[in-house]
């Protein structure tokens, strides 16, 4: 294996660390939450070092394959794992490694005084495990494969505290939600397997550019089945009921999982496939109704829709972490947008910056938690500016920077996605628009009531600043929360996701200013959304006591509040067609199958038994007179 | 090497019937030292299958003693890629199971007789190349069963439990029987054998008669159908599981009911492709009952016996869907998640078996919160949950995703939607159930009445883990089975789809 070393193997370190260091904490130091913890934060701040190392010797390179492995391989059916270095996958692999490491260092503080801090680490290393496998995956099942890993490390993770009832019920929800989405997802593999006969990424693209008449007719349907995966991780409309629920976890956790990767990983995989979804649309007979339609389309009505919604939802609610959560929800929306609008290279832009700010974001959330004494009610802190300098500063330039204001990296991001809108459709410009100025207000009025204002409560009278584990993380993560805009994301991006569009670098100042030359009425609009959001916040929350919207707006903020009752409508939903057919079939196994088959085979062989002993009377003129019928009829047969 | 896999549990029965009944630490030592004796043997030829040499048929291991010259009845034993798998799984499993025998506390001579003649007949009947044999073993194994569990059965139905499964099985069995005697009848007089290699290769030479085939395949397809739980034929598994000794449940669902599947690839279909295109379709609408209907009964269990019962049924429609779909992949992946079902059948019921000595119930409305007294168990409960609904990293997910690989390019008529269900069946209702079962057994408060319970210590852990173990190891690395098995699977889809009938001489002659 060593003969033919390749500097790129050396992606296979980034791989397996996390693993090693899951397997050493599961097995052996698991009782010693502190140094499992350190065992945990060394792996991955060593893969931070290997990726910034892999992206400097290979950033300029379009493609960089590893030595594959030979993982099952029966007749048609070859699984060849391999890693895979291309521009999208390194800047992922930064963005996963370095939040990943700054999460890690934060949850030493954060979660110093849990009794199972070791299996805590030895969970999050699973997760990095199971991540970097999607990111570097060169092929869709192991894609797949560590597309469930990371299911199944978020089920961990959310239901770390499992003696809470909310916890258990929130890990259970949305392990069965992600599996609806990767049922669609695993049918979509084989369905693209059965008609190109491949899964690696790489022969799927030569074979596209060789045949595309054969992919025609499916490539609507199968990029559809393939968007349910990313439905699912990216909690889309109608599978988004799992994200907010899924808060109940470590607030570090949701920093990570369920804001900054993880869900994002649904984004991202759909910009690895993105090439699938070129092929003219062809819809199979049974969907003929949505002919004109474009599966791309339909993704980008979808992303819209929940951007949308899961930003009204957030204007009303109270928890700190919910908030957040919907916006996240609402970002995810923004990106699956970009994608369907055809442009992968905005969503992964955004899906950049939204890493950093909204990891943040959750940060600073959790330290005001954490200084609050596990109070997560917005309304019952307040005042907290003073209390809690550096987590107040941070948290304001997260703000900043997920409201769009410039020269903060969302700003360009999101004028990235809204410049793709106005391109494309009207109408979803319009909806980009409205959720941008609604982020602007609900993210206000979360500052607003918890930092400013009048303390609410002995809680938040009390509170203090965080330890330096934690605020030092804060203070990290806002340098590529400001200056990430700068970077030249977009070209890198650019290069392998949209090599068409012509590309040039300019000065700071010009790439400052880039987003008002080249697309101006997003840009504006974007920043117009921005200030009209924020005044009207301000008006409604400078120093309010208490939230005045619900008086106001009345069954509409209830509806808001409670999600659009979208939770209780699956319930009854679920209640009247699984509930109903298991009870169904339970009913019939227990009377039909076992009571009428089996006590019934059973009852019948007593009969017939009971009846031959009738026959048996020992009477030899009965035997006799039976002999002879039976002759009769036997002649009777035999001379016909 | 096969013999002595066979022999060692056999002589160690022999060994208990003559020793004291009170020398219980004796007894239960032999019997562990000759199943571990068993696994290592089974691990060396395991390991040792590539570079053996092959012999008769593409058989490897061979040994061969001949017993009834005149009827052709030969001791003849040998391993290709789909039984050194089997074999190799069912020494771990007896193995495990011999550990956890802890829990008998009474007649522990008579117990440990029976499990170990059980053991010896399930390592022969998969290593059997010889009719006779092959059903001999079977039943050796299958009698032990029902006197366990009519002994040292738990729980209320026990009684109705061990006539249910006596019933069923002895009828399986029978019908079986009936087909492999009309298939013995098949073969002139004057060759007539018992010899597998020897029938396989006459009726490779010499088609049977199609209408033979259509007659003798359901006989076997149903016969070995019910030894496999096949839907509508299941309801005695959930039943006799939750009633059986731990030992008796770990050896019966992970290894014992594969015999079924396993005489269905052996004999069934290579010998009769006619009968087997005819009837595979309707094996593969019976297989549909296990993977989404026996999901959702298991759904509504609130005893953890019967939950794992139902969907250790419901996994055997994998196993059926692969075997229907007849091609490569499919097949293979049959295998494997046989092999795989083992494993996991074997490691839950161990599992449940453990939580029932602590706390005397499997009503899961009781139980909650035990993850915090049991952390092994618990942890080892929820790896095999996640197994069981096909998680990658344990081996069932290679098996399950090659059945849905292979059967959607299968021949039979909209095999799409079949997978569209069983993925359906699989990913998700089996995510339903087994999560519930977490939620409701580990999450959650933990109970004051549940105080005294202890996790696993030390050496009481080493069947959990060597369970999870062989399950993670086939998991992270499947060619270690699926490079074994492809090239036998090939040779039986190959003669299963062989486009040679006969059927078109057989109704020239009728009609003459």
């Amino acid at each position: 294996m060593f003969d033919d070393f390749k500097p790129e193997d050396v992606a296979w370190i980034i791989l397996f660390l996390p693993l090693l260091a899951a397997a050493g904490i599961a097995l052996f130091t698991k009782r010693d939450g502190k140094f499992s913890a350190q065992i945990s934060i060394t792996a991955v701040a060593l893969t931070f070092l290997v990726s910034c190392g892999l992206f400097l010797m290979f950033k300029d390179a379009k493609l960089v394959p590893t030595t594959p492995l030979n993982w099952l391989n029966i007749g048609d059916l070859k699984v060849e794992i391999g890693l895979r270095l291309d521009p999208l996958s390194l800047l992922m692999l930064l963005v996963v490694t370095g939040v990943g490491t700054m999460i890690h260092i934060y949850s030493f503080g954060y979660m110093k005084e849990d009794r199972c801090m070791g299996r805590y680490f030895g969970s999050l290393s699973l997760f990095m495990f199971s991540m970097l496998g999607i990111v570097l995956s060169n092929n869709l099942v192991m894609t797949f494969i560590f597309w469930e890993l990371v299911g199944v490390s978020s089920y961990l993770l959310i239901g770390f505290w499992y003696e809470k009832p909310s916890a258990a019920d929130a890990c259970k929800k949305a392990f069965i939600t992600n599996r609806l989405g990767d049922f669609g997802f695993i049918l979509g593999i084989i369905l693209v397997w059965a008609t190109l006969g491949s899964v690696s990424f790489d022969e799927l693209q030569q074979r596209l550019l060789k045949a595309p008449e054969a992919w025609s007719g499916v490539a609507a349907i199968a990029g559809l089945l393939i968007f349910c995966g990313a439905m699912g991780k990216s909690a889309m409309f109608p599978l988004h009921v799992w994200l907010p629920d899924a808060m109940e976890g470590p607030t570090p956790v949701s920093a990570l999982i369920h804001a900054a990767t993880m869900v994002a990983a649904g984004v991202y995989m759909l910009c690895r496939v993105f090439f699938l979804f070129g092929a003219h649309t062809v819809w199979p007979e049974f969907l003929s109704f949505l002919n004109g339609w474009s599966a791309l389309d339909i993704i980008s009505w979808i992303g819209g829709f929940t951007a949308l919604i899961a930003a009204l939802m957030a204007v009303q609610q109270n928890d700190i972490k919910r908030i957040l959560a919907y916006s996240t929800l609402s970002q995810l929306g923004y990106m699956v947008m970009a994608v369907g609008l055809t442009g992968p290279t905005a969503a992964m832009y955004h899906l950049t910056t939204h890493a950093f700010f909204k990891a943040l974001l959750f940060l600073g959330a959790g330290s005001v938690i954490y200084a609050c004494h596990h109070e997560q009610d917005i309304w019952h802190m307040g005042g907290l500016k003073k209390k809690m300098p550096v987590t107040f500063w941070t948290f304001l330039l997260g703000t900043l920077a997920l409201c769009g204001v410039p020269p903060l990296s969302g700003f360009y991001s999101k004028d990235a996605v809204l410049a793709t809108a106005s391109e494309h459709s009207v109408f979803l410009f319009i909806i980009a628009a409205l959720v941008a100025l609604l982020t602007t207000f609900y993210m206000s009025r979360l500052v607003l009531v918890t930092f400013f204002g009048a303390n609410r409560s002995d809680h938040a009278d009390h509170a203090h600043e965080s330890p330096k584990v934690m605020a030092w993380p804060l203070v990290i993560l806002t340098v590529p929360t400001v200056l990430a805009g700068f970077w030249g994301i977009d070209l890198f991006l650019g290069r392998q996701l949209a090599p068409e569009a012509v590309a040039h670098h300019g000065n700071f100042l010009e790439t400052m200013f880039a987003p008002f030359g080249h697309a101006p009425l997003a840009a504006l609009v974007g920043l117009g959304a921005t200030i009209f959001g924020f005044s009207l916040a301000y008006g409604i929350y400078a120093n309010a006591e208490k939230d005045p919207l619900p008086e106001k707006l009345g069954f509409l903020s209830r509806a808001m509040r409670d999600r659009f009752y979208f939770d209780e409508i699956y319930s009854g939903l679920i209640a009247i067609t699984h509930e109903a057919v298991s009870r169904l079939a339970n009913w019939f196994d227990r009377w039909i199958i076992a009571g009428l088959g089996v006590r019934g085979l059973h009852g019948s062989t007593e009969i017939v038994g009971r009846a031959l002993r009738l026959v048996q009377t020992g009477n030899l003129q009965t035997y006799a007179f039976l002999f002879v019928a039976g002759l009769v009829l036997v002649l009777l047969f035999a001379l016909k | 090497m096969l013999t002595s896999i066979i022999l060692l549990p056999f002589l160690a029965a022999l060994v208990i019937l003559l020793m004291p009944r009170d020398y219980r630490v004796a007894i239960r030592g032999v019997a562990l030292l000759a199943t571990l004796g068993s696994l290592l043997i089974a691990t060396k030829m395991f390991l040792g299958y590539e570079a053996a040499e092959v012999g008769v048929g593409g058989y490897k291991f061979i040994q061969r003693i001949p017993w009834v010259e005149s009827l052709g009845i030969n001791y003849f034993v040998g391993v290709d890629g789909i039984n050194v798998g089997l074999i190799f799984m069912g020494a771990i499993v007896a193995f495990a199971a011999a550990c956890v025998s802890w829990e008998i506390k009474t007649n522990e001579k008579l117990y440990y007789l029976l499990l170990m003649v059980m053991t010896g007949g399930i390592l022969g009947a998969f290593a059997s190349l010889d009719l006779f044999f092959f059903y001999a073993f079977h039943e050796f194994a299958l009698i032990p069963t029902f006197i366990m569990i009519g002994v040292w059965g738990r729980g209320e139905n026990k009684n109705y439990a061990t006539y249910n499964i006596t019933i069923y099985l002895s009828a399986g069995a029978l019908i079986a029987l009936v087909g492999l005697i009309g298939l013995y009848l098949q073969v002139p007089a004057a060759q007539r054998t018992f010899d597998i290699v020897a029938l396989t290769e006459y009726f490779k030479a010499n088609p049977m008669a199609a209408n033979a085939q259509h007659f003798i395949f359901p006989l076997l397809m149903f016969g070995f159908g019910i030894l496999v739980s096949l839907w509508p034929f299941h309801t005695w598994a959930p039943l006799g599981y939750g009633a059986a000794p731990t030992a008796t449940a770990m050896l019966h669902a992970g290894v014992l009911k594969k015999f079924g599947l396993y005489g269905l690839l052996r004999i069934a279909l290579p010998l009769m492709p006619e009968g087997a295109k005819q009837w595979l379709n309707v094996l593969a609408l019976l297989c549909l009952g296990n993977i989404l209907y026996c999901g959702w009964v298991a759904m509504r269990q609130r005893d953890l016996n019967q939950l794992i019962g139902n969907s250790s049924v419901a996994h055997m429609g994998f196993v059926f869907l692969g075997i229907a779909s007849l091609n490569l992949i499919g097949v293979t992946g049959a295998v494997v998640v046989m092999i795989a079902h083992g494993l996991l059948a074997a490691l839950t019921f161990a599992l449940s078996g453990y939580i029932r000595t602590q706390t005397n119930t499997l009503n899961m409305d009781e139980m909650g919160g035990l993850l915090r007294k049991l952390p092994f168990i618990g942890a080892a409960l929820v790896m095999a949950m996640m197994a069981g609904c096909g998680l990658p990293g344990f081996a069932n997910f290679v098996g399950e995703l090659s059945v849905m690989f292979g059967a959607w390019k299968a021949s039979f008529g909209h095999a799409q939607w079949f997978v569209v269900a069983a993925a359906w069946g699989g990913l998700v209702i089996g995510a339903i159930y087994m999560l519930r079962a977490v939620r409701s057994v580990l999450h959650g408060e933990l109970s004051e009445k549940w105080n005294d319970v202890q996790d696993a210590m030390l050496w009481r852990k080493t069947p959990f883990v060597l369970l999870l173990a062989a399950l993670m190891v086939f998991g992270f690395w499947p060619r270690l089975l699926t490079d074994k098995i492809k090239p036998s699977a090939e040779a039986i889809v190959k003669m299963a789809t062989a486009t040679k009938a006969p059927e078109a001489k057989v109704q020239t002659a009728q009609a003459k």
